[in-house]
């Protein structure tokens, strides 16, 4: 299938720091490309540079085929790349609805003046959780997010992005703060949107999440591309010597035997 | 079933958290009331003179409690407030004055203390958003310069006395409550239903996912500055119209006492919570106190006590509140 | 040394010509030529040591002394003590200081007189206000030149007793505790008071020196006192109040007021019925003792350590007479 979102050849530098050496990849609609490395990589660098915070010195961007020169990260969310940070980025104080609309909420006219639609915020917000298959109470929904528990704080993360029309999701660490059961209900919704045919790039430091979910794995080293592969044909022992090195699983194979 | 009754029991202390400043005020009036009753058999609220009394003597500070809302929601202090009163009080005086103290030159009197005072909280916004200055060293730095501003801007007296017929009109009777209650509805709106009001919430619960929404964090942060300046100048025109001269030193004790009904009115210094309405009842529990201590006799210091108590009390609740509501 | 003092000098005095007119380059010339010279540093900046600075110059023209004139931005002690530095390293023969604190000027005025400078003390004083009794303790100026602000406050409960026929409740709206000139005002009002058996005499208020503070206590006390007869407003901001909250009450000219000092306007405000009495002090007289004081001091005579410069009591049928209108203060 055809890409909907590419990068091809990005580099980037901080000060001296090469922090992505020409590396490039792609993601298509319905599929899940995960992003491994260790800590220093490069992968959150080049999310950043997807989703329109960083601007490469080299190397470009495309969407659907064409050019994509973002300026913002409002210019990638226009174009339905959006991106699901480790911290949520959810307003803690703000209820699920005014979560969901945050920069983008919705009008109507009352005694002739422009003011926020509650009501449909409301609405949307109880149909997210419900699409997201997220039990939250009532009175909570209305309360603010911060006194829900982190996995419904991911749904409504996620939530968010969808309903926005997300074309392109990018996850960082989507299940590094949650428990087990958590973990596995995040899993779920990425299958969801997988079949729902939303590109999705992950970031994680989880190879059963990774192996759980993804299609393909793109592993870089020290802002390097260090592999592609696909799930199928691959496991955990050569994803994690791709993302240490060939020098280091040298001396531990040199080691082993 | 016993699970969910504790729950509801919960739930229920934790609406008493919220409703608590309706509450206390609430017994607040009833007491002074009965007291008042035994005691010299009158009415203490049912009383045009004791209720205009008392929404006067809130009306000052909830001038400068309004803007300070927007800012503490932020997560931000003004303390420059108080003596950009004082200056504005100045200006508004020497401005109409300069230009012939007619009801023409009161308008542009009014205009200049707004302009005068919009700088002064661009500058103070500039500082905190862009600069990265606290908000409590850089607004601090205002206070400093409005306060110099304004003994310099009165000339060699600290007072500029001023005769005004409109001014006049503006300092009698129920006016300044009717503006500054007018003022205060708009602001509710704003707060509550606009966008300007959801951006202020969302600021101060997250600043960084706000900017990752897409609002412009920093030009919002200035304009609410502006806001709570401009605030501050309303306060100070105020002031001049009902005591036909504007003091340099106006909003000087105005300053503690607006954050006080801020912070009673559910506002948290940590930003994210306190709306316009907590703001006024914060105002009013304080006005209360001091006009029913009087009125029922107590020595003068009993009241900065009894203040210093319920601000205390207020952010203890707000402290307390969010555990209720996490257990919940 | 000497001779490049006055060559700078002249040259200052040359360089500000244009600008501030003939008389100062004249007067550093003079100087050099050892004119005695007399500082003045009073509380802050308002009409009220203005006036005292006009009696000062007044004086200093008639003894031929230079006179220092440097004036605080706010009443606090960290505005005043930096400018008293200077002071004292200018040397002056005689300083004239109006002490924000009663406490916490000592030590600088103690380096003042160690430095060989007198210190006359007007308007405030440091510790009792009573000097050369040989207690060591803060008794170091040579003389305290003021208002008796006790005997105004006698002053004032006389004025408000009449005024109010000699019987009512009455209240003082102040400041705050803990300023000499006010407290003693409150002393002075509470005794002579106490000598009329039908007046009443209610707590008093006090308002950080906030005009919309003290508008609202009057606003409290006559819902508690709806017969309040008469208010003595014990400083400016107070009186500004007082009379602000009476009128709120639609009770102008039912409740009398009494002020202390005549702030400019004040003509106005007796004549409209706003306020009915004004204490005023005689802050031109203050400056114009201070300074004969400090030219007897330069010429080796003694002073006395206390002198009182009295007061005079302003009404709307007096205001109008050239010998009461002149003691209004003014810039």
């Amino acid at each position: 299938m055809k890409p909907i979102l590419e990068a091809r050849n990005i580099s980037i530098r901080f000060g001296g720091v090469e922090a992505l050496k020409n590396v490039s990849l792609g993601v298509s609609p319905g599929e899940v490309l995960a992003l491994a490395g260790d800590n220093g990589a490069g992968k959150s660098t080049l999310i950043k540079v997807i989703s329109g915070v960083y601007h490469p010195h080299a190397g470009e961007l495309f969407f659907d085929g064409a050019p994509l020169h973002l300026r913002d990260p409002q210019d990638a969310r226009a174009k339905g790349i959006e991106t699901i940070y480790q911290d949520l980025a959810l307003a803690d104080n703000l209820d699920v609805g005014s979560n969901i609309f945050l920069g983008r909420e919705p009008m109507h006219r009352r005694f002739g003046v422009n003011v926020i639609n509650r009501p449909q915020m409301r609405k949307v917000a109880r149909e997210v959780l419900d699409r997201l298959d997220i039990v939250v109470p009532e009175k909570k929904l209305a309360g603010p997010v911060r006194t829900l528990s982190g996995g419904q704080r991911q749904a409504i993360a996620i939530g968010r992005a969808i309903y926005w029309d997300a074309r392109v999701l990018i996850m960082d660490e989507p299940t590094a703060a949650l428990g087990v059961p958590e973990q596995r209900k995040v899993m779920e919704l990425i299958h969801g949107l997988k079949a729902q045919g939303v590109a999705v790039i992950l970031i994680s430091h989880n190879l059963h999440d990774i192996f759980g979910v993804a299609d393909r794995i793109l592993v870089l080293r020290r802002g390097e591309l260090a592999g592609e592969r696909l799930v199928k044909e691959t496991d955990g022992d050569e994803i994690v010597r791709l993302m240490v090195g060939d020098t280091y699983a040298a001396t531990k194979t040199a080691t082993a035997t | 079933m016993t699970d969910i009754s504790i729950d509801d029991q919960l739930g229920r202390i934790a609406l008493l958290t919220r409703l608590w400043p309706w509450l206390f005020l609430l017994t607040l009036l009833t007491f002074f009331e009965i007291w008042a009753q035994i005691e010299v058999g009158r009415s203490f609220l049912f009383n045009a003179y004791n209720a205009q009394a008392i929404l006067l003597a809130a009306s000052a500070p909830l001038l400068l409690a309004t803007g300070q809302t927007f800012v503490i929601i932020t997560s931000g202090i003004d303390l420059s407030v108080g003596f950009v009163m004082g200056l504005a009080a100045v200006v508004v005086a020497q401005v109409t004055l300069l230009t012939g103290n007619t009801e023409i030159a009161l308008l542009v009197g009014i205009a200049a203390t707004l302009l005068v005072c919009a700088i002064s909280g661009w500058i103070s916004g500039t500082l905190v958003a862009r600069l990265g200055v606290p908000a409590f060293i850089g607004t601090l730095g205002m206070y400093g310069v409005a306060r110099g501003a304004g003994f310099l801007s009165a000339g060699s007296g600290m007072t500029v006395s001023i005769d005004n017929p409109g001014l006049v009109w503006l300092g009698t009777g129920w006016v300044p409550v009717i503006v500054t209650g007018l003022l205060l509805l708009i602001m509710h709106f704003v707060l509550s239903q606009t966008r300007f009001g959801q951006y202020t919430y969302a600021i101060g619960g997250n600043l960084q996912s706000a900017a990752r929404a897409g609002i412009d964090v920093k030009r919002h942060l200035i304009k609410i500055y502006i806001l709570s300046a401009c605030f501050a100048g309303i306060g100070g025109i105020v002031y001049t119209a009902r005591y036909a001269a504007g003091a340099a030193n106006a909003g000087e004790s105005m300053l503690l006492d607006s954050i006080a009904a801020v912070v009673i009115g559910g506002a948290s210094l940590f930003g994210g919570t306190g709306n316009v309405i907590g703001t006024l009842i914060g105002a009013l529990i304080i006005a209360v106190i001091q006009f029913g201590l009087i009125f029922i006799d107590v020595d003068a210091f009993w009241q900065f006590i009894a203040v210093g108590v319920v601000i205390i009390l207020s952010v203890l609740i707000d402290q307390y509140k969010d555990k209720l509501v996490r257990a919940a | 040394m000497i001779k490049r003092r006055t060559l700078l000098q002249s040259l200052t005095g040359a360089a500000t010509l244009g600008a501030m007119g003939a008389s100062l380059p004249f007067n550093n010339l003079v100087r050099a030529a050892g004119k005695p010279v007399v500082a003045l540093l009073p509380g802050v900046v308002d009409p009220f040591y203005f006036t005292m600075k006009r009696g000062a110059d007044q004086a200093a023209e008639e003894e031929g002394i230079e006179l220092l004139f440097q004036i605080p931005k706010a009443w606090n002690v960290t505005d005043q003590v930096p400018i008293l530095k200077a002071i004292i390293a200018k040397k002056p023969d005689v300083l004239l200081i109006s002490p924000v604190d009663k406490d916490q000027l000592i030590q600088p005025l103690k380096e003042a007189a160690d430095a060989g400078i007198k210190v006359i003390t007007v308007d405030t004083y440091i510790g009792e206000g009573k000097y050369q009794t040989g207690s060591g303790k803060a008794d170091f100026p040579l003389s305290y030149v003021a208002s008796d602000n006790t005997e105004g406050g006698r002053i004032a409960a006389r004025a408000l007793a009449k005024a109010i026929g000699e019987k009512g409740s009455v209240y003082c709206e102040n400041n705050k505790p803990g300023i000499s000139s006010t407290d003693q005002r409150m002393v002075g009002f509470e005794e002579e008071i106490a000598k009329f058996p039908n007046i009443k005499v209610l707590k008093t208020q006090y308002n950080e020196d906030d005009a919309n503070k003290a508008a609202a206590h009057v606003a409290a006390v006559l819902a508690r006192e709806p017969d309040l007869a008469g208010i003595f407003g014990v400083n400016t901001f107070s009186g500004m109040g007082a009379s602000e909250g009476v009128k709120k009450a639609g009770k102008s000219g039912v409740v009398k007021i009494v002020v202390f000092d005549a702030v400019p306007g004040i003509d106005a405000s007796l004549k409209s019925g706003l306020v009915d009495v004004a204490i005023a002090q005689k802050p031109s007289e203050m400056g114009y003792v201070g300074v004969k004081f400090a030219s007897d001091l330069i010429k080796g005579k003694t002073i006395p350590t206390w002198q009182g410069t009295g007061f005079v009591v302003m009404d709307k049928s007096n205001i109008d007479q050239e010998d009461v209108h002149k003691y209004i203060y003014s810039n």
